[in-house]
């Protein structure tokens, strides 16, 4: 769990002051957004004197000596975000700031800022800082750090959230509130969004997300753009990375303005990374490429009307593991077997050669807002999304270098919502979508598909209910969904005959929650989620060898929607000044839940053995609880302990439900110095110390005859991290220094799909700098 | 509202379910293997097959496996045929197997430790294809006989060139086991 210290730059008021004097005044106030509390030791600096001031006990600050023009402030506090702020100085005047420094998990529960939806439901928030701080990794392994997420891998750059044991289509992703579209059945795809884009990331612990289209089984990942900002000037972030495993350089750059007439921001991301290495052996061919852009505009026709367009491609090229591409039975086990994996080299190298993965993800969205009334506003988006996936496997007669899946899908999604507030305080939410997904294989495989082509219709609409009453909130909603699913199927024969199907499902959903503050130190929250979930194209049609598994994967006709019932129940509590813990207790229940069934049959193909795999359903019961818990032992010295403990079953089969995540205990501490540090002429701010470590169970609840090996032991791995900011002139310069794996240890991890033939990678230094301007 | 709501609802049902998907490209797979022949020569030039066919591919209908009784205390030459029976002509795929024969190996081993299996043919590096065998019967039994064939094994592992598959590594492309029978 990352420091959940939010800062948000909200309001800038610019009071009026008077007295014409040759030298001008800039007071303030900075005020905790959350608490109203002042905020001590706020750094405030003028870039254009160079003059600055701290703030006292009271959120105080006066910066003297001032000319009238055009300022910059850089306001920075310990653990936040470091801001910029621009205004224009005439007179004497004074300022106000609210800075949301949400530093306990326990100021959750007065939640008012606008960029956090408040909720009943149970919002974990990675802000900026944290994204950018781990600006390295993808967006799965940065969600990791959540308690309740886990990832499902294959290898350390492919991977996909797991939330509260649910993935993949189970979960619905939603990139700058559009329904990520892809290929999101396969276990190996990770979703195609650049973190770097993102300037918030919310993982909703949910038990139904009525205002989004997709399965509606619970919990929702937003990732939220970050916003144009007020600054009329150009402005913007650099930051660079370096990985010491896999020797990985990566580069962001942001830069905007905002003029009178548009507002503009463009963010670019360049990665590319080798051969990760384990402590012992190098993990040969698992490098990869990225390069993103992203582009918002966002202009303000009038008070009434604002139109906002973002357009965004992603493109990476992923190695998998060579000794991971195997084919039968007997390959496997021979893997196993293997203290190194096949193919092991002792050099590194950048080159990624087959088996790899090949993605492009570009989505244009336009989006207007019309405000009716100050508690009444129109929505109307429209967005579009192309994925175009390839995977090459290793090939006979020179066709390794065309791919062997190869998948163009085409998304296109309207949504009209209305907002509105009524006379006895209910705010309530209304839309109607639509989401068209075209699927469409690649004949230049030269290979039967794994699953066939596709549109599908989904419309869809919704209401949600919310209204505070005293000290409860209280919401409710419902969502009707239609599925047309047209499918176009090949016979596996030999004559290879077109069979056309069509699928109309009607889902409903539903959920209710209540908080509850008892008191300014305890709050309960109780939420209730129906959902439905129609199968999938591949767990309906798939069918073949799925080479990656060493089995025969069937897809099944029959299989019907599935229905989930989950419960959360989350109590915050602060039991003094320094000490808080949140704990979150869900239940869940699934009907006719999907899953692979090994079945009886083992078939005999030219290639061997094979065990037979068919898409069943059955009744499944997921329950965990997340803790979280703070301890403050002082200003600067401050710890989080986290535990997840997961569980699932299959109830009528009487088994545990595979890929449910191990339990994992977190723990880390901080040292901040509220002041800053000289050292000669450079004075460093924001210094920060951690040390973190992260213990995960073995997952003892698969039986010898769900999977081919037992799931690995449990392990631990400790790290380090450092981080301070220096000023040189109007530049901010944040570094970071991580260490992760300190003790290089061997280890496996019961989600990483390679565990079947590597350990999981050793020691890695990462050190990074963030240039604002 | 609703009546709107309901109305657009209907009406996108309508539209959605009249369009549909355009017929796929039905390709015709160029890498599949649907037959292993292994045939025995004796020196009068007498032959005895073994036969795995599975001409729809992987499910659909049991390949079928046979094999012929072989004589004891015999040498035979081995010569292994591998075709594409769905192509028209019949795509025999032991010639691509030659052309890239250094990324291939096939690989002999019998439960009867009375026949001796050798590799009588080279790769372009030296090391044993497999495509051509030296095949010698000791007293008569019953065992079972496993032909496989990976693709890009790592021939200069340990053992492999003497037919040792366990450090060879790569994919299995054909796996199939005959009766074998000696008399």
């Amino acid at each position: 769990m990352y420091n959940k210290l939010l800062i948000f730059f909200l309001s800038l008021f610019v009071l009026n002051g008077y007295g014409q004097t040759e030298t001008l005044n800039v007071k303030g106030y900075i005020k905790d957004q959350s608490t109203g509390e002042p905020l001590e030791y706020v750094n405030i600096i003028c870039n254009e004197t160079k003059t600055g001031s701290v703030t006292d006990s009271f959120g105080f600050f006066i910066i003297s000596d001032l000319y009238s023009g055009h300022f910059h402030f850089t306001i920075s506090h310990i653990g936040c975000e470091t801001q910029l702020v621009f205004a224009d100085i005439e007179t004497d005047t004074t300022l106000y700031f609210t800075l949301d420094h949400t530093d306990h998990i326990i100021d959750d529960i007065v939640i008012t800022g606008s960029n956090i939806p408040l909720s009943t439901e149970k919002f974990e928030t990675l802000t900026s800082q944290d994204i950018s701080d781990s600006g390295y990794k993808n967006i799965s392994n940065i969600l990791e750090s959540i308690s309740g997420v886990s990832t499902l891998k294959n290898g350390s750059g492919i991977s996909k959230p797991v939330v509260h044991g649910l993935y993949g289509n189970r979960i619905t992703i939603l990139n700058n509130g559009v329904a990520q579209a892809g290929q999101q059945w396969g276990n190996d795809h990770s979703p195609e969004i650049d973190p770097l884009v993102a300037n918030q990331i919310n993982v909703i612990k949910g038990t139904s997300s009525l205002e989004y289209m997709g399965s509606n089984l619970g919990s929702v990942i937003l990732v939220q753009p970050q916003n144009i900002g007020t600054e009329p000037h150009l402005n913007g972030k650099a930051s660079y990375f370096f990985e010491s495993n896999g020797l990985t350089h990566a580069t962001n750059i942001q830069i905007g303005k905002k003029t009178k007439k548009i507002g503009w921001r463009l963010n670019g991301t360049i990665k590319k990374g080798g051969d990760k290495k384990t402590p012992s052996y190098f993990l040969n061919n698992t490098g990869t490429e990225e390069a993103n852009l992203a582009l918002t505009l966002e202009k303000k026709h009038s008070e009434k009307l604002k139109t906002n367009f973002y357009a965004s491609t992603f493109n990476t090229q992923l190695g998998v593991l060579r000794g991971s591409h195997i084919s039968n039975l007997t390959d496997l086990e021979q893997a196993f077997q293997k203290e190194k994996p096949f193919f092991t080299e002792d050099n590194f190298s950048y080159a990624i050669d087959a088996p790899k993965q090949k993605i492009n993800h570009h989505l244009l969205k336009l989006k207007s807002s019309y405000f009716l009334t100050d508690t009444n506003w129109l929505n109307f988006t429209l967005a579009s999304q192309l994925n175009i996936r390839k995977e090459f496997d290793i090939r006979r007669g020179g066709r390794t270098d065309t791919p062997a899946l190869s998948l163009k899908q085409y998304a296109l999604f309207l949504e009209g919502k209305y907002h509105t507030h009524s006379n006895n305080g209910w705010k309530i939410n209304s839309g109607i979508q639509v989401n068209i997904i075209d699927n469409t294989n690649d004949p230049e495989t030269g290979i039967l598909p794994l699953i066939p082509d596709y549109i599908s219709y989904e419309s869809g609409a919704f209401v949600t209910f919310q209204n505070s009453i005293n000290m409860s909130l209280i919401e409710f909603g419902f969502r009707y969904s239609n599925f047309i699913q047209n499918v176009v199927t090949i016979s596996k024969d030999v004559n290879q005959q077109i069979i056309r199907f069509q699928n109309i499902y009607n889902n409903l959903s539903g959920s209710a929650g209540w908080r509850y503050k008892a008191n300014e130190n305890l709050s309960y929250a109780l939420n209730v989620g129906f959902g439905q979930r129609s199968p999938g194209i591949n767990e309906l049609y798939s069918g073949g060898l799925h080479q990656g598994v060493s089995g025969i994967e069937e897809g099944n006709l029959d299989l019907k929607t599935e229905s989930s019932l989950k419960s959360t129940f989350t109590i915050l509590a602060g039991i003094s000044n320094h000490i808080s813990f949140e704990s979150l207790l869900y239940f869940q229940n699934i009907g006719n839940y999907i899953f692979l069934e090994p079945q009886d049959e083992i078939r005999l193909t030219i290639r061997g053995a094979f065990p037979v795999f068919k898409y069943e359903q059955t009744q499944a019961q997921i329950f965990g609880l997340d803790i979280n818990a703070n301890i403050d032992f002082s200003e600067s010295i401050k710890s989080t302990f986290g535990y997840s403990y997961i569980k699932g079953k299959d109830v009528t089969n009487k088994v545990a439900l595979i890929n449910i995540p191990s339990n994992v205990l977190t723990s880390k501490i901080d040292y901040e110095s509220i002041h800053a540090i000289k050292i000669g002429n450079s004075k460093f701010e924001n210094l920060g110390f951690e040390i973190n470590g992260r213990y995960v169970f073995k997952q003892n609840d698969i039986t010898s005859d769900q999977d081919f090996v037992t799931p690995p032991e449990a392990y631990f791995l400790l790290g380090l991290e450092m981080s301070t900011e220096i000023q040189i002139s109007s530049t901010r310069l944040r570094w970071i220094l991580k260490a992760e794996n300190i003790l290089n240890v061997e280890y496996r991890d019961y989600l990483n799909r390679q565990r079947y033939f590597a350990d999981d990678i050793g020691f890695n230094l990462i050190t990074g700098f963030n240039l604002k301007f | 509202m609703k009546k709107i709501v309901s109305i657009i609802l209907l009406f996108a049902v309508v539209l959605f379910s009249s369009c549909s998907k355009d017929d796929p490209v039905t390709t015709i797979p160029q890498e599949v293997i649907t037959t292993l022949n292994y045939t025995l020569t004796s020196s009068t030039g007498e032959t005895f097959q073994f036969k795995f066919i599975d001409p729809d591919g992987d499910g659909g209908i049991a390949p079928t496996v046979s094999s012929e009784i072989i004589p004891a205390n015999t040498v035979f030459t081995g010569r292994i045929q591998v075709l594409n029976e769905t192509l028209d002509p019949v795509e025999d795929v032991t010639l691509e197997v030659k052309e890239e024969d250094l990324e291939h190996q096939f690989f002999f081993s019998s439960t009867l430790n009375t026949t001796v299996i050798s590799y009588q043919d080279q790769d372009a590096s030296g090391n044993p294809l497999g495509v051509e065998t030296g095949f010698m019967t000791g007293a008569s039994g019953n065992g079972q006989l496993t032909i496989i064939l990976r693709h890009e094994p790592i021939k200069d592992a340990e053992g492999v060139s003497e037919g040792d598959i366990t450090n060879a590594g790569g994919e299995t492309d054909i796996e199939v086991s005959f009766e074998l029978d000696v008399q």
